[in-house]
């Protein structure tokens, strides 16, 4: 009697009905899909607004000590959108403990020694180990040395010379870090998150179909009728799969909605957005790895005895696959050929560079696709052969 | 028809079949009875293609169970030891399962699992799911999917274990009934009451042999005892299989 299809969709449907009225089965492929984007989303605002997120908009408080002797200077202040407080008791102290940031001491003789066109000093108070006080004192140092090249250049014209002599360099500071570029430092825990998702998404039809077989005794019956195990095998795993592939494709889904419709700039201060032929593109590259986590479940699955058991080391596999992903996170590794054989790694830099809005060659994505599915072909077969042995009847 | 010749089989160092030898008849009802360990389940788990004999054939219908397992499969409906059903799926989906993995379908199978709720007297719980099904009406769905393509031989794990009364006298007028539908019935029991108010033929295990073989009259001749509880206990060598 030869493989048949018809019996893989006898078993396959089965399943997929059993696992419908499974509200674990069906709590697992719906309920982490929406725990996915909202916790990215909400690390973004909480993140965002604290550490990404630079004061620019807001202008400089800036208590100072003797504003009186400089009136020029606080009108140049003034102007270039600085609200110049009155200075604490004691400016050294207040700085000390953190009460402010910076603070201005203009010093009594400032006037006079302005006007004879002697360097007059001026004091910022400020604490460079305080690392939220550095943009404070940065800016406040920028305008400082805007004033002083302002009263230079004057001064120069008044004597008749070119006020540009002085300056033989300009330095203009290009900044090319993109939105996107900035935004990817949340978006590369994007790929760890949909390993997660995979995993998760058919997990539990994968061990009600095996162990769970198993501890309801309905494995035996069930091996007795005459059917291939193959055909067992590629039910079972075909049962699984829709619950996995409608898991990602709802998490790309609210991730879509999520980046375009709350918005992000607010709490990060650039936009972050995702455009559907992305996510489509990143769905397309999930696909293959749900194939190829489905089969490693079925392997582990055929080891354990019971539904506790098989959840107890299938919940470990996410993290064995996905984290090498996950530091992509933090160390970013230069794309190759051969690193796209590997399975889930290679997916994770693919995700990243989508993200990232690089020009991906196309040979990466068949490398990835066509190894992710070769190996997952092998690893179907081998959970064929678990399923073949005697000892598959056997709880103990 | 079974014919099981020398069969042997062991697990690890421990040989559970040590060359079983025994034939079951159609139109007939054969019990193995034998103490617990005695080797009952493994027999029949080689007899339903589960598990692959060392040494020795075992035929059903002529077909050899390990070279032809599918083929055999067809040709038996079986209640192994463990016969979970789906606590998700309703009676007759756990009936129809079975039915469409024999390649039965549509009309024909809804047909068959009427005639077979009708006759196991299933009544409602056939549109009910499995979930919280007594012990009796779990066996009811387990021999129905079991029978659901009309095999030609049944074999029977202990289909008596843990029934009450009401379904153990429904469960025997079952087995019986196959029988006059000319049926091959091989059940196992570690009862010998069970045994012998059912069976034509009775063969007495112990420690993966056959240790008596024959009708109840012939086990009488065989061991010269005057009741069967104490030719049970001459052909086993022990007290071990009897009911307390």
């Amino acid at each position: 009697m030869n493989f048949s299809i018809r019996r893989v969709w006898v078993v396959l449907r089965k399943e997929i009905t059993d696992s419908l009225r499974d509200w674990r089965s069906v709590s697992s492929s719906l309920l982490t899909p929406i725990f996915m984007p909202v916790f990215l989303i909400a690390l973004i605002m909480v993140v965002g607004k604290s550490v990404l997120k630079e004061s620019v908009e807001t202008s400089l408080q800036l208590p100072v000590m003797g504003a009186e002797y400089a009136p020029g200077l606080m009108d140049y202040l003034q102007q270039n959108g600085v609200n110049v407080l009155p200075p604490p008791q004691d400016a050294h102290e207040a700085v000390r403990q953190g009460q402010m940031n910076v603070v201005l001491v203009i010093p009594d003789g400032y006037g006079e020694k302005l006007a004879k066109g002697q360097p007059a000093t001026l004091e910022l108070v400020m604490d460079s180990s305080r690392s939220s006080a550095a943009v404070d004192v940065q800016r406040a140092r920028g305008l400082l040395n805007g004033y002083n090249a302002t009263i230079a250049a004057l001064r120069l014209q008044a004597r008749g010379v070119n006020p540009g002599i002085t300056r033989p360099l300009v330095v203009d500071m290009v900044d090319m870090a993109t939105p996107e570029s900035q935004a990817i430092i949340f978006l590369n825990m994007l790929p760890f998150l949909l390993i997660m998702t995979i995993f998760l998404g058919g997990l539990n039809v994968i061990i009600d179909t095996t162990a769970g077989e198993r501890e309801r005794g309905s494995l035996e019956p069930l091996l007795v009728n005459p059917a291939q195990r193959a055909e067992m095998v590629l039910g079972k795993l075909g049962a699984a799969l829709p619950f996995g592939v409608f898991s990602v494709g709802l998490t790309l889904v609210l991730f879509g909605i999520g980046f375009n419709v709350i918005p992000l700039e607010e709490y990060v201060g650039f936009k972050m957005t995702i455009n559907p032929g992305v996510l489509l593109t990143l769905f397309g590259i999930c696909l293959p790895m749900v194939l190829f986590a489905s089969a490693l479940q079925m392997i582990v699955a055929s080891f354990t005895r019971s539904y506790k058991e098989a959840q107890t080391y299938l919940s470990f596999l996410p993290l064995v696959a996905g984290l090498p992903g996950a530091f992509l996170a933090f160390l970013p590794v230069k794309a190759t050929q051969e690193i796209m054989l590997i399975p889930m790694y290679g997916q994770s830099i693919l995700i990243n560079q989508f993200l990232r809005g690089e020009t991906v060659p196309g040979s990466y994505l068949t490398t990835s696709i066509l190894a992710t599915l070769g190996i997952a072909v092998v690893l179907i077969f081998v959970a064929m052969r678990l399923y073949m042995r005697e000892q598959i009847l056997f709880s103990k | 028809m079974i014919e099981v010749n020398g069969l042997y089989k062991k697990f690890g160092k421990v040989a559970v079949l040590k060359g079983m030898n025994f034939q079951a008849a159609d139109g007939a009802i054969t019990g193995l009875l034998g103490p617990n360990g005695a080797g009952k389940t493994t027999t029949l788990r080689v007899l339903y293609g589960l598990l692959k004999p060392d040494a020795g054939t075992a035929r059903i219908d002529g077909l050899d169970v390990s070279s032809q397992r599918l083929e055999v499969q067809r040709r038996i409906g079986a209640l192994p030891d463990s016969h979970g059903l789906y606590p998700r799926l309703t009676a007759r989906e756990n009936i129809r399962y079975y039915g469409e993995l024999h390649g039965m379908s549509g009309a024909a199978l809804e047909a068959r699992i009427e005639a077979l709720s009708e006759m196991l007297e299933m009544g409602e719980i056939i549109q009910r799911r499995a979930e919280g099904f007594s012990t009796g009406e779990r066996m009811k769905v387990a021999i129905a999917r079991a029978v659901i393509h009309d095999p030609q031989n049944v074999l029977l794990d202990e289909p008596t274990n843990g029934l009450d009364v009401m379904s153990t006298r429904a469960m025997r007028a079952f087995i019986r009934g196959l029988r006059e539908q000319g049926k091959c019935v091989l059940f196992s029991s570690h009862i010998m009451q069970e045994v012998s108010a059912l069976c034509d033929c009775i063969v007495v295990m112990a420690h993966g042999e056959v240790a008596a073989e024959g009708s109840a009259e012939d086990l009488l001749r065989q061991t010269g005892q005057s009741t069967l509880e104490d030719a049970f206990v001459a052909a086993i060598g022990s007290e071990e299989g009897l009911q307390q």
